[in-house]
Protein backbone atom coordinates (compact mmCIF):
# COMPACT_ATOMS: atom_id res chain seq x y z
CA UNK A 1 0.00 0.00 0.00
CA UNK A 2 1.48 3.29 -1.02
CA UNK A 3 0.78 6.62 0.57
CA UNK A 4 1.63 9.93 -0.87
CA UNK A 5 0.30 13.12 -1.16
CA UNK A 6 -0.90 15.29 -3.90
CA UNK A 7 -1.05 19.01 -5.09
CA UNK A 8 -2.44 21.13 -7.51
CA UNK A 9 -0.17 24.09 -8.42
CA UNK A 10 -1.06 26.32 -11.28
CA UNK A 11 0.58 29.45 -11.46
CA UNK A 12 -1.83 32.77 -11.80
CA UNK A 13 -0.94 36.04 -12.88
CA UNK A 14 -1.03 37.24 -9.56
CA UNK A 15 0.25 34.06 -7.40
CA UNK A 16 3.12 31.69 -8.03
CA UNK A 17 0.86 28.49 -7.18
CA UNK A 18 4.18 26.69 -8.32
CA UNK A 19 6.93 27.90 -5.31
CA UNK A 20 4.19 27.31 -2.62
CA UNK A 21 3.64 23.77 -3.49
CA UNK A 22 7.47 23.01 -3.12
CA UNK A 23 7.04 25.04 0.34
CA UNK A 24 4.40 23.07 1.44
CA UNK A 25 6.00 19.63 -0.05
CA UNK A 26 9.28 20.09 1.46
CA UNK A 27 7.18 20.51 5.14
CA UNK A 28 5.05 17.46 4.03
CA UNK A 29 7.99 15.19 3.63
CA UNK A 30 9.86 16.56 6.93
CA UNK A 31 6.22 16.70 9.33
CA UNK A 32 4.60 13.79 7.27
CA UNK A 33 7.56 11.96 5.71
CA UNK A 34 5.36 11.12 2.84
CA UNK A 35 6.38 11.52 -1.20
CA UNK A 36 4.54 14.16 -3.11
CA UNK A 37 2.85 14.23 -5.97
CA UNK A 38 2.49 17.79 -8.42
CA UNK A 39 -0.20 18.17 -10.68
CA UNK A 40 0.59 21.40 -12.62
CA UNK A 41 1.24 22.56 -16.32
CA UNK A 42 4.08 23.80 -18.18
CA UNK A 43 4.08 26.84 -17.97
CA UNK A 44 4.19 26.85 -13.94
CA UNK A 45 7.31 25.01 -13.26
CA UNK A 46 10.01 27.15 -12.73
CA UNK A 47 13.80 26.51 -15.45
CA UNK A 48 16.20 25.97 -11.91
CA UNK A 49 14.33 24.65 -8.98
CA UNK A 50 15.95 23.10 -5.58
CA UNK A 51 13.39 20.58 -5.26
CA UNK A 52 12.20 17.53 -6.89
CA UNK A 53 8.96 16.33 -6.22
CA UNK A 54 7.88 12.31 -6.47
CA UNK A 55 6.42 12.76 -9.24
CA UNK A 56 5.25 15.59 -11.69
CA UNK A 57 2.24 15.76 -14.17
CA UNK A 58 1.66 17.82 -16.49
CA UNK A 59 -1.84 18.89 -17.30
CA UNK A 60 -3.82 21.33 -19.31
CA UNK A 61 -5.37 23.67 -16.72
CA UNK A 62 -8.87 24.81 -17.11
CA UNK A 63 -8.65 28.44 -17.17
CA UNK A 64 -11.73 29.65 -17.11
CA UNK A 65 -12.56 30.71 -13.16
CA UNK A 66 -12.44 33.69 -11.59
CA UNK A 67 -12.37 35.50 -7.86
CA UNK A 68 -12.27 39.28 -6.92
CA UNK A 69 -8.38 39.74 -7.27
CA UNK A 70 -8.08 37.88 -10.92
CA UNK A 71 -8.01 34.31 -13.12
CA UNK A 72 -8.23 31.18 -9.78
CA UNK A 73 -7.08 28.07 -11.63
CA UNK A 74 -8.73 25.86 -9.31
CA UNK A 75 -10.85 23.75 -11.55
CA UNK A 76 -9.43 20.28 -12.30
CA UNK A 77 -9.61 18.55 -9.34
CA UNK A 78 -11.50 15.88 -9.91
CA UNK A 79 -8.57 14.04 -11.42
CA UNK A 80 -7.14 13.48 -8.29
CA UNK A 81 -8.46 10.31 -8.66
CA UNK A 82 -6.96 8.92 -11.86
CA UNK A 83 -3.88 10.94 -11.53
CA UNK A 84 -2.19 10.30 -7.88
CA UNK A 85 0.14 7.26 -8.01
CA UNK A 86 -0.61 6.46 -4.38
CA UNK A 87 -2.95 3.70 -3.11
CA UNK A 88 -3.89 6.14 0.05
CA UNK A 89 -3.70 9.58 -1.17
CA UNK A 90 -3.61 12.74 1.01
CA UNK A 91 -5.27 15.38 -1.04
CA UNK A 92 -4.08 19.19 0.20
CA UNK A 93 -4.68 23.02 -0.80
CA UNK A 94 -0.92 24.42 -1.65
CA UNK A 95 -1.92 26.84 1.38
CA UNK A 96 -1.67 24.69 3.52
CA UNK A 97 0.99 24.74 6.23
CA UNK A 98 2.08 21.32 7.46
CA UNK A 99 3.26 21.71 11.30
CA UNK A 100 2.81 18.36 13.31
CA UNK A 101 2.64 14.89 12.33
CA UNK A 102 -1.63 15.59 12.79
CA UNK A 103 -2.59 14.55 9.06
CA UNK A 104 -1.31 10.81 9.25
CA UNK A 105 -3.85 10.05 11.02
CA UNK A 106 -6.26 10.27 8.40
CA UNK A 107 -4.52 7.26 7.26
CA UNK A 108 -5.74 5.87 10.13
CA UNK A 109 -9.65 6.53 10.13
CA UNK A 110 -11.53 3.43 9.47
CA UNK A 111 -13.39 5.28 6.13
CA UNK A 112 -11.98 5.38 2.68
CA UNK A 113 -12.67 9.26 2.22
CA UNK A 114 -12.57 11.94 4.33
CA UNK A 115 -12.33 15.56 4.62
CA UNK A 116 -13.12 18.42 6.68
CA UNK A 117 -16.46 19.62 7.62
CA UNK A 118 -15.95 22.46 10.50
CA UNK A 119 -13.53 24.71 11.08
CA UNK A 120 -11.92 27.35 13.68
CA UNK A 121 -10.67 30.74 12.97
CA UNK A 122 -7.43 31.88 14.50
CA UNK A 123 -8.24 34.61 17.30
CA UNK A 124 -11.74 34.52 16.28
CA UNK A 125 -13.68 31.66 17.84
CA UNK A 126 -16.87 31.10 17.32
CA UNK A 127 -17.34 32.09 13.44
CA UNK A 128 -20.37 30.64 12.27
CA UNK A 129 -20.06 27.21 9.68
CA UNK A 130 -20.27 28.55 6.18
CA UNK A 131 -23.23 27.29 4.41
CA UNK A 132 -23.90 26.97 0.69
CA UNK A 133 -26.86 29.04 1.20
CA UNK A 134 -29.53 29.29 4.44
CA UNK A 135 -31.53 26.90 2.50
CA UNK A 136 -28.54 24.09 2.00
CA UNK A 137 -25.69 22.27 3.41
CA UNK A 138 -22.97 22.89 5.69
CA UNK A 139 -20.01 23.41 3.16
CA UNK A 140 -17.36 20.47 3.06
CA UNK A 141 -13.63 21.26 2.54
CA UNK A 142 -11.75 20.38 0.03
CA UNK A 143 -8.62 21.90 1.33
CA UNK A 144 -8.02 18.56 3.29
CA UNK A 145 -8.96 15.45 1.35
CA UNK A 146 -7.73 11.57 2.16
CA UNK A 147 -8.83 9.10 -0.27
CA UNK A 148 -8.26 5.34 -0.52
CA UNK A 149 -8.32 3.99 -4.40
CA UNK A 150 -11.82 2.31 -4.03
CA UNK A 151 -15.10 2.09 -5.95
CA UNK A 152 -16.43 4.48 -3.61
CA UNK A 153 -13.83 7.40 -3.81
CA UNK A 154 -14.14 7.33 -7.58
CA UNK A 155 -17.88 7.60 -7.68
CA UNK A 156 -17.45 10.80 -5.02
CA UNK A 157 -14.29 12.11 -8.14
CA UNK A 158 -16.84 11.73 -10.67
CA UNK A 159 -19.56 13.21 -9.08
CA UNK A 160 -17.28 16.13 -8.24
CA UNK A 161 -16.67 16.42 -12.54
CA UNK A 162 -20.29 16.20 -12.70
CA UNK A 163 -20.98 19.27 -10.62
CA UNK A 164 -17.96 21.39 -11.49
CA UNK A 165 -19.44 20.43 -15.45
CA UNK A 166 -22.99 21.86 -14.22
CA UNK A 167 -21.89 24.06 -11.90
CA UNK A 168 -24.76 26.73 -12.75
CA UNK A 169 -27.37 24.03 -12.02
CA UNK A 170 -26.52 22.77 -8.38
CA UNK A 171 -25.86 26.59 -7.98
CA UNK A 172 -29.63 27.33 -8.62
CA UNK A 173 -30.71 24.40 -7.05
CA UNK A 174 -29.39 24.57 -3.88
CA UNK A 175 -29.04 29.00 -3.93
CA UNK A 176 -25.25 30.08 -3.87
CA UNK A 177 -23.89 32.34 -6.29
CA UNK A 178 -22.16 30.20 -9.14
CA UNK A 179 -19.84 32.91 -11.04
CA UNK A 180 -16.70 31.28 -9.31
CA UNK A 181 -16.67 27.75 -8.88
CA UNK A 182 -15.28 26.14 -5.39
CA UNK A 183 -14.17 23.21 -5.39
CA UNK A 184 -15.30 22.93 -1.31
CA UNK A 185 -19.41 23.48 -2.63
CA UNK A 186 -18.76 21.49 -5.39
CA UNK A 187 -17.56 18.70 -2.73
CA UNK A 188 -19.82 18.75 -0.35
CA UNK A 189 -22.78 18.06 -3.39
CA UNK A 190 -20.70 15.39 -4.53
CA UNK A 191 -19.85 13.66 -1.60
CA UNK A 192 -23.55 13.31 -0.30
CA UNK A 193 -25.11 12.52 -4.16
CA UNK A 194 -22.25 9.74 -3.79
CA UNK A 195 -23.72 8.80 -0.58
CA UNK A 196 -27.31 8.57 -1.58
CA UNK A 197 -27.93 11.97 -0.60
CA UNK A 198 -26.79 11.61 2.99
CA UNK A 199 -23.77 12.70 4.93
CA UNK A 200 -21.57 10.11 6.52
CA UNK A 201 -19.95 10.80 9.63
CA UNK A 202 -16.95 8.56 8.68
CA UNK A 203 -16.65 10.88 5.98
CA UNK A 204 -15.76 14.01 8.11
CA UNK A 205 -12.17 14.52 9.47
CA UNK A 206 -12.72 14.51 13.61
CA UNK A 207 -11.08 18.23 14.15
CA UNK A 208 -11.68 21.44 12.81
CA UNK A 209 -9.85 22.58 9.86
CA UNK A 210 -8.19 25.62 11.13
CA UNK A 211 -7.90 28.84 8.90
CA UNK A 212 -6.05 32.10 9.00
CA UNK A 213 -8.89 34.19 7.73
CA UNK A 214 -9.62 37.96 7.75
CA UNK A 215 -8.17 40.70 9.53
CA UNK A 216 -5.51 38.24 10.92
CA UNK A 217 -1.92 38.18 9.88
CA UNK A 218 0.63 34.76 10.97
CA UNK A 219 4.04 35.41 11.50
CA UNK A 220 7.04 33.20 12.01
CA UNK A 221 8.60 32.97 15.21
CA UNK A 222 11.74 32.57 13.88
CA UNK A 223 13.27 31.80 10.18
CA UNK A 224 14.42 28.03 10.43
CA UNK A 225 13.23 26.55 7.38
CA UNK A 226 11.12 23.66 9.88
CA UNK A 227 9.81 26.95 12.43
CA UNK A 228 6.56 25.69 13.99
CA UNK A 229 5.98 28.49 16.35
CA UNK A 230 3.90 31.52 15.34
CA UNK A 231 2.40 34.45 16.05
CA UNK A 232 -1.08 35.74 14.98
CA UNK A 233 -1.84 39.25 14.70
CA UNK A 234 -5.44 40.20 14.61
CA UNK A 235 -7.43 43.87 13.79
CA UNK A 236 -10.21 43.97 15.79
CA UNK A 237 -12.58 46.67 14.72
CA UNK A 238 -14.31 48.35 17.70
CA UNK A 239 -16.13 51.76 17.37
CA UNK A 240 -14.21 52.53 14.37
CA UNK A 241 -10.88 51.74 15.75
CA UNK A 242 -8.39 48.70 15.47
CA UNK A 243 -7.50 47.28 18.67
CA UNK A 244 -4.48 44.58 17.81
CA UNK A 245 -4.37 41.62 19.53
CA UNK A 246 -2.37 38.77 19.51
CA UNK A 247 -2.03 34.90 20.45
CA UNK A 248 1.40 32.49 19.54
CA UNK A 249 0.77 28.98 18.01
CA UNK A 250 2.79 26.03 17.97
CA UNK A 251 3.02 22.69 16.09
CA UNK A 252 -0.69 23.58 14.86
CA UNK A 253 -1.73 22.87 11.06
CA UNK A 254 -3.13 25.75 9.17
CA UNK A 255 -5.09 27.08 5.70
CA UNK A 256 -3.77 30.51 5.17
CA UNK A 257 -6.32 32.38 3.10
CA UNK A 258 -4.26 35.34 2.53
CA UNK A 259 -2.07 34.32 -0.07
CA UNK A 260 0.43 37.46 0.11
CA UNK A 261 1.16 36.28 3.53
CA UNK A 262 1.31 32.72 3.17
CA UNK A 263 4.28 33.86 1.09
CA UNK A 264 5.80 35.90 3.22
CA UNK A 265 5.70 32.55 5.50
CA UNK A 266 7.25 30.31 3.51
CA UNK A 267 9.88 33.02 1.56
CA UNK B 1 11.42 42.75 12.40
CA UNK B 2 11.20 39.99 14.45
CA UNK B 3 7.85 39.12 16.27
CA UNK B 4 8.60 40.65 19.95
CA UNK B 5 9.75 44.14 18.04
CA UNK B 6 6.39 43.54 16.05
CA UNK B 7 3.79 43.44 19.29
CA UNK B 8 6.07 45.88 20.84
CA UNK B 9 5.40 48.65 18.09
CA UNK B 10 1.81 47.46 17.52
CA UNK B 11 0.45 48.05 20.86
CA UNK B 12 -1.29 44.37 20.16
CA UNK B 13 -2.52 43.05 23.52
CA UNK B 14 -2.70 39.05 24.70
CA UNK B 15 -6.27 37.62 23.79
CA UNK B 16 -6.48 34.98 26.46
CA UNK B 17 -10.00 33.96 25.52
CA UNK B 18 -8.94 32.98 21.82
CA UNK B 19 -5.82 31.45 23.55
CA UNK B 20 -7.53 29.53 25.61
CA UNK B 21 -9.80 28.51 22.69
CA UNK B 22 -7.09 27.79 20.26
CA UNK B 23 -5.34 25.30 23.13
CA UNK B 24 -8.62 23.72 23.54
CA UNK B 25 -9.38 22.87 19.48
CA UNK B 26 -5.81 21.96 19.48
CA UNK B 27 -5.89 19.13 22.22
CA UNK B 28 -9.39 18.14 22.45
CA UNK B 29 -8.23 16.91 18.42
CA UNK B 30 -5.00 15.12 20.12
CA UNK B 31 -7.41 13.05 22.39
CA UNK B 32 -8.59 11.27 18.89
CA UNK B 33 -7.62 7.69 18.66
CA UNK B 34 -7.95 4.92 15.87
CA UNK B 35 -7.62 1.63 17.49
CA UNK B 36 -9.22 -1.81 17.47
CA UNK B 37 -11.38 -0.79 13.99
CA UNK B 38 -13.11 2.45 16.33
CA UNK B 39 -12.41 5.58 16.50
CA UNK B 40 -12.19 6.96 19.83
CA UNK B 41 -11.71 10.08 22.78
CA UNK B 42 -9.84 9.71 25.31
CA UNK B 43 -11.55 11.68 27.45
CA UNK B 44 -12.32 11.18 31.61
CA UNK B 45 -15.69 9.43 30.90
CA UNK B 46 -14.41 6.78 28.42
CA UNK B 47 -11.90 5.71 30.35
CA UNK B 48 -13.85 6.10 33.69
CA UNK B 49 -16.17 3.62 31.58
CA UNK B 50 -13.60 0.96 31.17
CA UNK B 51 -12.12 1.33 34.08
CA UNK B 52 -15.48 0.21 35.74
CA UNK B 53 -16.30 -2.69 33.19
CA UNK B 54 -13.99 -4.87 35.37
CA UNK B 55 -15.79 -8.58 35.01
CA UNK B 56 -15.61 -8.93 31.42
CA UNK B 57 -12.51 -8.33 29.61
CA UNK B 58 -14.37 -7.93 25.93
CA UNK B 59 -16.53 -5.16 25.93
CA UNK B 60 -19.26 -3.83 23.37
CA UNK B 61 -18.67 0.26 23.19
CA UNK B 62 -19.95 2.80 20.67
CA UNK B 63 -17.44 4.56 18.89
CA UNK B 64 -17.42 8.60 17.91
CA UNK B 65 -18.94 7.49 14.91
CA UNK B 66 -21.65 6.06 16.54
CA UNK B 67 -20.71 2.23 15.55
CA UNK B 68 -21.12 -0.87 17.75
CA UNK B 69 -17.42 -1.86 18.56
CA UNK B 70 -16.33 -5.30 20.67
CA UNK B 71 -13.30 -4.27 22.47
CA UNK B 72 -10.60 -5.90 24.45
CA UNK B 73 -11.38 -4.20 27.46
CA UNK B 74 -7.16 -3.81 29.17
CA UNK B 75 -5.72 -3.02 25.77
CA UNK B 76 -8.02 0.09 24.70
CA UNK B 77 -7.84 1.80 28.24
CA UNK B 78 -4.05 1.40 28.20
CA UNK B 79 -4.02 2.88 24.57
CA UNK B 80 -6.79 5.63 26.07
CA UNK B 81 -4.92 6.57 29.44
CA UNK B 82 -1.29 6.76 27.96
CA UNK B 83 -2.82 9.44 25.14
CA UNK B 84 -4.64 10.90 28.02
CA UNK B 85 -1.65 11.69 30.19
CA UNK B 86 0.52 12.70 27.77
CA UNK B 87 -2.19 15.16 25.39
CA UNK B 88 -2.91 16.34 29.12
CA UNK B 89 0.43 17.06 30.29
CA UNK B 90 1.24 19.36 26.82
CA UNK B 91 -2.13 21.22 27.00
CA UNK B 92 -1.18 22.05 30.84
CA UNK B 93 2.59 22.90 30.13
CA UNK B 94 1.29 25.42 26.84
CA UNK B 95 -1.60 26.86 28.76
CA UNK B 96 1.17 27.55 31.69
CA UNK B 97 3.46 29.26 28.97
CA UNK B 98 0.91 31.15 27.88
CA UNK B 99 -0.77 32.25 31.48
CA UNK B 100 2.81 34.05 32.14
CA UNK B 101 1.40 36.97 29.42
CA UNK B 102 -0.78 37.89 31.41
Amino acid sequence: MSKGALLFAFNSPKYNYYEMAVATAKRINHFLDLPVTVVTDVSSIPDITDYVFDNTITITPDKNNRRDWGIWINKGRYQAFELSPYSETLLLDTDYMVNSTKLLTTFELPTDFCCHDTTSFLMHPGVPQEMLSVYSFNTLWATVVNFKRTKRSEQIFDCLKLIQNNFEHYANIHGFISSTFRNDYALTLATRIANGHIMPIEDIIPWNLVHVGKNTSIYRNNDTIFNTEYTVMFDNWQRGKIRKEYNTIKDTDFHVMNKENFMELIA
Amino acid sequence: MDTKSLITEAKARFNHNSAKAYLKDKYDSKLIVASQDGLWRADQQTISFLNSMTDDNYVIMIDTFNNTVQVNREQLLEVLKTTYNTVMHEWYKEWTELEKNR
